[in-house]
């Protein structure tokens, strides 16, 4: 294994003091309204704060907080394509990157791209190609890098409203936004956007339906680009979830727009002196 | 993913054929190709096999080691899943090629398995919070032809099946401390319940009908697939699309529901088939690797 001499690290066999509680962490109750008061089986998502234009340097960038879930992403391009081989001489290539910063979930992580980070990474560029214009940028390669600052759960769905939101602030051009709900099934009841205790509860009942689900989608067009989900539901429920959702994306989507147009308004050049 | 280049001619051949439910080698669009199942095929392992899928061809070897159990589950043992696409498969894998997509896979394997249902996790437990089997299943590329979801799938349940792992005795020492010993009889050994292992579905979406099973070609004019690992029952443990096309919602649900039907009926017939192969014993014609 390849040691890491460019970082400092604590020493191998750290471990989170969180392994050491004296009682277990409790366990959720799947009933009753949630820990931060929204509601159970309702559309009910976070009330998102998001911000486009922050990062100067890059071409479009775009800052989404919801709840305590704290992302940010960068777009540059588009511009030549790094590695000649690969250019494609018809359409652009987009590449997507997640990171988390060490300190944005519960436990450290490490600055080094697990398998987890590359996984998030590949979800988020397959939600993210139907809609863009690729065509329209040959030869050009439009990068895009998501930084996950907190990780209070959700985080794949709200880096894909982040990643096209900074994609539009760069002016790139889409067939339409895409954005990202999930939703956390709990036996027969289901929490839309969950948070990080919910997201990995492990259920007081073991029995069916336990599992996450998320769905990224572009409202105008009614198409699914991104889907995925694990843990275990019968196909019922995965169908009702799904529907639950995109609901959740058509709930979200005029407080984008919003943020999007006062993005624009504010960028529009002033009027000329002479 | 090896690719196969082809024609727009031949793109529209291969749609309007799908659209009548007739695929260029006489396959219905739920059909599978001639799959050959073999077991035990490498002797170092603790479970092994190989699964023919038309021309894909992967090879599954399992380990059993003991290790420490993970630190909020130390009842319980686990498994690791490591995808190798080797370079014998198609020269786009040499090197790190192969890298990316092993990645993809490993980390599809470790979704449809995170459940508490798949694999009885408690039964690989040998002391709590100190000793516990972890399982490294590795699988190998050897041929690539398409629908490499489907073939792994199976032949990580076929090497399960077949996974036989030492029965351990732990007895504790003068001082207190644990030994553990493994019986001298190499046949006393504990065998995996694969009941409820899972098996992953690949469906294309090719013009407006999804076809189960894609060949390379076919792959080629495809936008979107959506995988869905479904077990005996009809649970559906992992879904996820792949590709860069998008999918109508309606389309996703044909499409899961056709999954689960597919998926559903295809463990019986497995798992006949592992009975019957086990039953052989000695009797049993080794194939091999040329057959």
């Amino acid at each position: 294994m390849p040691t890491d001499t460019k970082r400092v690290r604590g020493p191998e066999a750290s471990q989170s003091p969180s392994l050491f509680l004296c009682k277990p962490a409790a366990v959720l109750p799947s009933r009753g309204p949630r820990a931060d008061g929204r509601q159970r089986d309702q559309v009910d998502v976070r009330p998102v704060f998001v911000r486009c234009g922050l990062v100067s340097q890059a071409k479009g960038s775009a800052y989404i907080e919801a709840g305590n879930t704290k992302l940010m992403c960068c777009v540059y391009g588009p511009r030549e394509t790094e590695r000649k081989d690969e250019t494609d001489m018809k359409c652009g290539r987009l590449t997507t990157d997640i990171r988390f910063a060490p300190f944005s979930c519960p436990e450290r992580g490490s600055w080094i791209q697990g398998s987890q980070d590359k996984d998030l990474s590949l979800m988020l560029h397959e939600s993210l190609q139907p809609a863009v214009c690729l065509h329209k940028y040959p030869r050009s390669q439009v990068e895009v890098n998501v930084m996950v600052l907190e990780n209070s759960g959700s985080v794949l769905a709200h880096a894909v409203t982040c990643a096209s939101l900074a994609l539009a602030d760069a002016g790139i051009e889409m067939y339409d936004l895409v954005l990202g709900c999930s939703i956390h099934q709990d036996g027969a009841s289901y929490v839309v956007d969950p948070s990080y205790a919910e997201e990995n509860s492990c259920g007081s009942v073991s029995g069916e339906n336990q599992g996450g689900l998320t769905v990224a989608f572009l409202p105008s067009l009614n198409q699914i680009s991104g889907l995925q989900s694990d843990g275990e539901m019968a196909e019922e429920t995965l169908t009702a979830g799904v529907r639950t959702c995109i609901e959740g994306c058509y709930k979200l989507y005029p407080v984008i727009q919003q943020a999007l147009s006062r993005a624009v308004r504010r960028a529009a050049p002033p009027p000329s002196e002479s | 993913m090896a690719t196969v280049k082809v024609s727009e001619a031949e793109k529209v051949y291969i749609l309007h054929g799908i659209r009548d439910d007739l695929r260029v080698d006489g396959r219905g669009c739920e059909d599978y190709r001639h799959v050959e199942i073999e077991t035990d095929v490498v002797s170092n392992t603790d479970g092994s096999a190989k699964v023919t899928l038309g021309d894909t061809a992967v090879l599954v070897g399992i380990k059993a080691d003991i290790g420490k159990p993970r630190p909020m589950v130390p009842n319980e043992g686990y498994l690791e899943f490591f995808v190798d696409c080797s370079a014998n498969a198609t020269p786009e894998f040499e090197g790190r090629g192969g890298e990316e997509l092993g990645t993809e896979l490993s980390n599809t394997l470790y979704k449809v398995f995170n459940n508490k249902h798949s694999v009885d996790l408690k039964s690989l437990c040998i002391s709590a919070g100190e000793h516990c089997w972890v399982l490294y299943v590795d699988v190998l590329l050897l041929q690539c032809d398409g629908n490499l979801y489907d073939a792994i799938s199976v032949a990580i349940k076929a090497a399960l099946f077949n996974t036989k792992i030492p029965k351990v005795h732990i007895s504790a020492d003068e001082e207190g401390a644990k030994e553990i010993e493994l019986s001298d009889d190499p046949y006393d050994c504990m065998r995996l319940d694969v009941e409820n292992v899972p098996c992953i579905v690949t469906l294309c979406k090719v013009g407006h009908r999804h076809v189960v099973d894609v060949t390379l070609q076919e792959k080629a004019c495809s936008v979107a697939s959506l995988i869905i690992s479904v077990t005996h029952t009809g649970t559906v443990t992992c879904t996820r699309k792949l590709g860069g096309g998008s999918l109508d919602p309606e389309s996703i649900f044909e499409m899961t529901e056709a999954g689960k039907r597919v998926g559903k009926a295809l463990h019986a017939p497995l798992m006949k088939l592992l009975r019957q192969e086990e039953s052989l014993g000695k009797t049993r014609q080794k194939v091999g690797f040329l057959g």
